[in-house]
């Protein structure tokens, strides 16, 4: 035995005795190996560890599987890499499913260990007490690179505790999407929702129906929302109290009664966040509000209508004209975090560049900090390197992000209570009722209402509103 | 008659059949599609269209993703999870069976209703458990915790198959002079094997069903079960990469619905022709 | 060997213990109940002591509020949907599993040519993970892609056969002649039937994946449960000279009870307890018509982070499961004696 091991080199030599050390973790745990190989012993004994050489400290992130996979990768194995050797820290990031998020978080919580930053994919507000304050870590990328968004800062601080809940590293835009070919026939463009009323019916005639969600999910709530405050209705005034019984409301509601019955099927009330993607690309819908993830798909499959894919800002209505943002990035640290030197760190590098995270996304994420990118508007203007860009489709969305996107939640702050409001899908609720005729708009204005009371008696209670 | 009698039969099973399984025809026509042809509204979806039938999903989730390591970590757990409940269920099982009185029946019934409670109740306390023990990202955390809901289950079935089995058997075994434990692992367990396959089966099932604690429990990809990781590679944000999930989907339920067949023939052949009932 | 001569006392006393029926029986069960009562028994007690308190965002503390939560749960419209869908998705849905799982457990047990094939088919939905091929039905059910709906809509038969399924559906159903709850509205190709965005369809869609995904199950059981039954009463049945219903009704069924019943009951449980399914199919929705207690208690305590409330609505759920399955253990025990 011992005489066979000195003539096999170094790299035999470890090999078996990984594969003993696995042969012995099998037999501990009782463990018949069916599949054997290299792999198990990864996934029985846990993480890999890495061999190159050691840095000071770890650092651990979970973030959403970002739409464009490219991203992940960059960000993954580019950025965090050299982040952490400039900085002398392993970084690990994890990711998961956006819908996982939620459940992921509260177990940590639970759990009081796990991940020293964690993204959020819509505000947390819920999770304030759970968290350390970032003021300073706001402050010192404001003193860098100027004042954070008002969409930032409006989803991430709560003017009752005076805190920043939690650190805004991008949010993304939430324009309307629209096929020029087709509403060229009808000779209108959706810059306000009367034009969209009034073609919606010979849109459909086409085969073309408009695309907005009245359904249990996050494209839905977001356009939605964004119809209620173009007609001058929101959920909540600035102090937080509940203002969804409106005229704006009633006004909204029976628009889209309207809108619905003219020109849209009740495909919409089936949807998943996928489907106004799915059905765009497919070349049924002829509008759809959503992130530009339709537009990079269409360059992506190269589709036939692609050239004809066209982006807006929130059409215009009786009131003042404000879309939301789609999705906001959310970094928290855990108050049981075990690295927060480094995870502050890495908030206030990535506030104050990140040019690379913009550019890296396809534009799908936008600078929390407008000062943190330069020259987006020439940015946008040149072409990356996505597979069948369209010349001179995005520029737009510097106008989008600057003039046109508020927080969910405004003219208030994105609370607890509106974020209850949110994941319960009230809003969608109250409008599928309307226009299905199931209700007439003020009792299902007052339906909301009494849904919405007990959750924001609920967080003022607990002093977070 | 005996005509009739098998034209019965197809005519029941068929239809059946046909809808039972029709959703994995459809799983596999979607996987094998290009994505050109899938998401061509145009296309006639029960045939292959250009670019079609491609391999390209397959491809993607076995060179773009974990997939590889998901399955493995999904057939590990669940044995070592099987190893486990036998291990808990097979004594208490037997013992809860021969308790006389209503003393066995109450406590029995009293484990079964552990397993009503739902682990979206109980999955954040219990990540807690797992933290202390240093488990989280671990395989060993799904191993310790999925056994909370196998083993009720199986002391519950396994009382029911050794009740079955005459405790005569064991007397003589004990006049031979064996001792008590030495009759139970020489004469009972090897009789209750149609029982042990039974709790073998549908342990591994519920391992590779359950999701809750796989995603909590869970964040590193090399480390995650296919409920999982599938929808963290291929669900990004509102895209759903349908062609790649149809195929991780199918990948797992197809051997395991070969390996279900082989055992049920064994264990339902175990207890009619048995000489005992 | 003087080693051994002092250890055999020793030996002797602890084979005494494993060798008493009093001492044995507790030994034998105590691993799996201490294993049962720190898995399932604290973490239980933690989350009813959850529900009695304000809790929220993860925490496992709270400040002390009594039922309030469960009345708040109470008063919302949502909760009371929920409760009465996942009683209604429950009851549907294993009825269904039963006749289905009592007429293929009956088919299957003959022998025939390719039983073993039509045995895979029939398991394939329990082989697979159930989170997975949910995926699978919002595919086949998608808004725009449903194969159901395109086979519905076009034009199935082979060279221009000029026969589309719809107009048949649209002539049996679209009558004033069936009651309101058959009747449909014609079916127009334009908006074909949206199974997951009509409340109705969507219930429906939501009770045949569950029975669906229980259907295979249900029948091993039921298979095993045929197969166990003596022969003797087959034969004694035959010289009684009954035959067909009548030996399945006063021969059959009564036998088939017990198994009947536990398979109901793995069932109820496996349904009434199960998130996924509406989760992934509807998320709840249409408008929160489909939400069962499980997916509204995680919409409230994880997604909506009022954990307190959420762990008092999915508690709602336990008593009456308990209860249930309290009455047909003993039920099928008492079947089972006589």
């Amino acid at each position: 035995m011992k005489d066979r091991r000195e003539r096999v080199d170094i790299s035999k030599v470890d090999d078996e005795l990984t594969r003993r050390d696995l042969l012995r973790r099998a037999a501990l745990g009782g463990i018949v190996l069916v599949y054997g190989g290299t792999g198990a012993k990864t996934a029985v004994a846990g993480v890999p560890k890495f061999r190159h050489r050691q840095h000071a400290g770890t650092l651990r992130i979970i973030q959403w599987s970002h739409f464009v996979p490219a991203y992940d990768r960059w960000f993954d194995d580019v950025y965090v890499k050299r982040w952490g050797d400039a900085n002398d820290t392993e970084v690990r990031v994890d990711h998961v499913n956006l819908a996982e998020l939620p459940s992921r978080a509260a177990s940590e919580v639970a759990a009081q260990s796990g991940h020293d930053l964690f993204q959020f994919l819509s505000p947390p507000a819920a999770y304030e007490d759970r968290v350390i304050a970032l003021n300073d870590v706001v402050q010192q990328v404001e003193r860098k690179v100027g004042k954070i968004s008002r969409v930032g800062r409006r989803s991430t601080y709560n003017p009752r505790t005076r805190k920043y809940f939690g650190f805004a590293d991008n949010y993304v835009p939430d324009p309307v999407h629209y096929r020029a070919d087709l509403w060229s026939e009808v000779g209108l463009r959706p810059t306000t929702w009367e034009n969209i009323r009034r073609a919606a019916p010979r849109l459909k005639a086409m085969g073309n129906p408009i695309g907005i969600g009245m359904s249990n999910e996050l494209d839905s709530n977001m356009a939605l929302i964004a119809l209620l405050q173009c007609f001058g209705a929101y959920i909540q005034s600035p102090d937080a109290r509940i203002t969804i019984r409106s005229k704006g409301t009633r006004d909204a509601l029976n628009f889209m009664r309207d809108l619905y019955r003219r020109g849209m099927t009740s495909e919409v009330f089936a949807w998943t966040a996928s489907s106004n993607n799915d059905a765009f690309l497919a070349g049924r819908l002829s509008l759809a509000l959503n992130a530009i993830s339709i537009a990079r798909s269409a360059e992506q499959r190269n589709l036939r209508f692609n050239r004809d894919i066209r982006i807006l800002p929130i059409p215009d209505g009786p009131g003042p004209r404000m879309g939301l943002e789609h999705v906001m990035g959310v970094y928290v640290i855990w108050k049981f975090a075990q690295n927060k030197r480094a995870a502050k760190k890495f908030l206030v590098d990535i506030g104050t560049q990140y040019t690379g995270h913009f550019l890296n996304s396809y534009f799908y994420n936008f600078p929390a900090f407008p000062g943190s990118v330069k020259r987006i508007p020439a940015r946008l203007r040149r072409n990356t390197s996505y597979p069948n860009e369209v010349p001179g489709r995005y520029p737009i969305l510097d106008q989008i992000s600057k003039k046109w996107t508020t927080n969910v939640g405004h003219p208030g702050y994105s609370n607890a209570a509106i974020d209850e409001v949110f994941n319960k899908f009230i809003i969608p609720q109250m409008f599928a009722r309307v226009a299905r005729g199931d209700m007439s708009a003020d009792e299902a204005m007052r339906a909301a209402h009494r849904e919405m009371t007990p959750i924001f008696r609920k967080w003022r209670a607990r002093r977070k509103i | 008659m005996r005509r009739r009698d098998s034209v019965l039969t197809y005519a029941t099973v068929a239809p059946f059949a046909i809808v039972l399984a029709f959703p994995f025809y459809w799983m596999l026509m979607t996987a094998l599609r290009a994505d050109n042809d899938l998401y061509d509204i145009e296309q006639v979806p029960y045939k292959f269209n250009a670019g079609s039938p491609t391999s390209a999903n397959f491809r993607f989730l076995f060179e773009q993703t974990d997939y590889r390591q998901w399955l493995q970590n999904t057939a590990l757990v669940g044995l070592a999870v099987v190893v486990i409940t036998l291990v808990l269920a097979l004594p208490a099982g037997y013992a809860l069976a021969r308790l006389s009185g209503r003393a066995g029946q109450s406590l029995g019934v009293g484990i079964f209703l552990t397993y009503l409670v739902p682990p979206t109740l109980l999955f954040l306390p219990l990540s807690r458990v797992i933290a202390e023990l240093n488990l989280s990202d671990r395989l060993w955390s799904l191993i310790l915790v999925y056994p909370s809901f196998t083993v009720p289950f199986s002391i519950w079935l396994l009382m029911g198959f050794f009740k079955t089995i005459p405790p005569e058997l064991e007397d003589a075994a004990l006049v031979d002079g064996a001792s008590r434990l030495g009759a139970l692992a020489r004469v009972v367990f090897p009789l209750s094997i149609p029982g042990i396959l039974t709790v073998v089966i549908f342990t591994f099932s519920l391992v590779v069903n359950e999701f809750v604690y796989a995603i909590t429990f869970i964040s590193s990809s090399e480390v995650k079960t296919i409920s999982a990781g599938v929808p963290t590679e291929l669900i990004r944000g509102d895209v759903f990469y349908w062609g790649a999930l149809m195929a991780a989907t199918l990948i797992p339920a197809i051997p395991l619905a070969l390996l279900y067949n082989l055992f049920l023939n064994r264990f339902i052949a175990g207890f009619t022709g048995g000489a005992f009932r | 060997m003087a080693t051994v001569a002092r250890a055999t006392p020793e030996d002797r006393r602890w084979q005494d213990v494993l060798e008493e029926r009093r001492f044995l029986g507790p030994l034998l069960i105590a691993p799996a109940v201490l294993f049962i009562v720190a898995l399932v028994g604290l973490p239980l007690g933690l989350a009813i002591y959850l529900s009695l308190t304000d809790a929220t965002a993860g925490s496992l503390t709270g400040d002390f509020v009594g039922f309030q939560n469960y009345l708040d749960a109470w008063d919302s419209e949502n909760f009371r949907v929920a409760l009465r869908n996942t009683i209604v998705f429950t009851l549907v849905s294993q009825a269904i599993v039963l006749v289905g799982a009592g007429l293929l457990a009956h088919a299957l047990v003959r022998n025939f040519r390719g039983r073993w094939f039509f045995r895979f088919l029939i398991l394939l939905p329990w082989a697979a993970p159930v989170a997975l091929s949910t995926v699978g039905f919002l595919w086949i059910f998608h808004s725009l892609y449903s194969v159901v709906n395109w086979t519905l809509i076009h034009d199935i038969l082979p060279g221009g056969g000029e026969f589309y399924p719809y107009r048949a559906v649209n002539w049996a159903f679209a009558r004033d002649f069936w009651p309101a709850a058959i009747q449909i509205s014609p079916i127009e190709p334009i908006d074909p039937p949206q199974w997951l965005g009509e409340p109705t369809l969507a219930k429906a869609a939501i009770i045949a994946v569950h029975a669906w995904r229980i259907l295979p199950f249900a029948t091993v059981i039921f298979i095993a449960g045929l197969a166990s039954m003596p022969p003797e009463i087959e034969d004694a049945a035959k010289v009684d000279g009954a035959t067909g219903l009548r030996k399945f009704w006063y021969v059959t069924l009564p036998l088939q009870l017990p198994i009947a019943t536990v398979a109901l009951l793995f069932g109820i449980v496996f349904t009434a307890t199960d998130m996924t399914v509406v989760y992934v199919l509807t998320h709840g929705g249409p408008f929160n018509s489909t939400h069962v207690l499980t997916t509204w208690a995680f919409d409230t305590g994880i997604n909506s982070a009022a954990l307190g409330q959420g762990a008092a609505i999915s508690l709602y759920l336990l008593p009456a499961l308990a209860l249930v399955a309290i009455l047909m253990l003993r039920f099928a025990r008492r079947v089972e004696v006589t």
